[in-house]
């Protein structure tokens, strides 16, 4: 589980983004959102980038493409 | 140590200068990227394009910028800015009051002083977690050596070719440039796999057929974008982004807004790269 709820856009999706690049394709992250910026940026930033998205809450979990 | 840098290391001089960082030997680009980095480069970072794997790569280079004057402020500022590794700046000059309207790594108080260290005091101010040396040295074919690429800012057809000459026989890329007025010319080169400098312009122009920007003048801001163009062709070449400017210069004339890309084949006769 990354959690980026301390950190504002855009580091909320730099952070976010080098995690997944760490992952194989298929793999999933969990990224803890703060509501707002954060919770609407990041599952758009990682949709954006062709990842499979789901959010429940306040997390936001990615399948790395 | 090897022999390049132990050249390279005579030409840096005494310590007068503390943002050089010539000791710095083996620290750059090691290890993954700390939060200050991360933070540092988040702007390019964020870039679709972009990736840890593109910032490591910078961060291992080592590149040299020949000419730390209106093409190579902003080459080497935008270089050490996006976190290349090493940089290596060649100047022979001295700051002149005549300068300082395009050579905005240089201020008024720099006047007199040698630009390869002018230059090097300013990036260090930039990007301290980088290595910046300068070479105060006219440039020379060994400079080249075991580097990862080169940025000709340079004002001189001579030094033009001997850079483009250099960087063919020791395989490394180069990204030229030159400026006069309010036009200019990029061209990025891949030795042995792209057109070189000579495959375009296979003749230097008669001396004098050409004024430089002494004679001619040139306008800050054109030198500015022709620098900026630079900069972006390095940091393709460097990070393996898309979209490299080879096999091609673009012809930029900043009084009409035209941004001509000319095409351009490698000749199988070329005296700098046809064996390279």
């Amino acid at each position: 589980m990354l959690d980026v709820t301390g950190l504002t856009c855009p580091m909320t999706w730099v952070r976010t983004k080098l995690e997944l690049e760490r992952l194989a394709p298929g793999e999933a992250l969990e990224v803890r959102c703060a509501e707002g910026e954060a919770l609407e940026n990041v599952p758009r930033s990682a949709a954006d980038a062709g990842h499979d998205v789901q959010v429940n809450g306040t997390i936001v979990r990615i399948v790395r493409r | 140590m090897s022999e390049r840098r132990a050249f390279l290391r005579t030409l840096i001089g005494g310590g007068l200068f503390p943002h050089s960082t010539a000791d710095r030997d083996d620290d750059a680009g090691a290890g993954g990227l700390s939060p200050a980095a991360v933070e540092r480069y988040s702007r390019q970072l964020v870039l679709p394009e972009w990736s840890e794997a593109a910032q490591r790569a910078l961060g291992g280079a080592s590149v040299l910028v020949v000419g730390a004057g209106a093409l190579g402020s902003p080459v080497a500022a935008y270089l050490a800015g996006a976190g290349v590794g090493r940089l290596g700046i060649v100047d022979d000059g001295a700051v002149e009051l005549s300068n300082l309207h395009r050579q905005h790594l240089h201020f008024t108080p720099d006047v007199g002083v040698p630009k390869a260290h002018s230059a090097v005091a300013k990036l260090g101010f930039l990007n301290p977690e980088i290595v910046v040396e300068p070479y105060q040295a006219a440039f020379n074919d060994t400079m080249v050596e075991g580097q990862d690429l080169v940025v000709d800012c340079s004002d001189a057809f001579d030094t033009r070719y001997a850079v483009n000459a250099a960087c063919c026989a020791a395989g490394v890329p180069l990204v030229e440039g030159g400026v006069v007025g309010t036009s200019g010319l990029v061209m990025a080169i891949r030795p042995g796999a792209t057109a070189c400098y000579r495959c375009a312009f296979p003749q230097a122009p008669p001396p004098g057929a050409v004024p430089t920007c002494a004679q001619a003048g040139v306008l800050g801001p054109a030198a500015g974008v022709i620098g900026s163009l630079q900069a972006l062709e390095a940091l393709k070449l460097l990070a393996g982004l898309d979209g490299a400017l080879t096999d091609a210069f673009l012809q930029v004339d900043l009084a009409t807004h035209d941004f001509l890309r000319v095409v351009v084949r490698r000749r199988a006769d070329c005296p700098d790269c046809a064996s390279a």
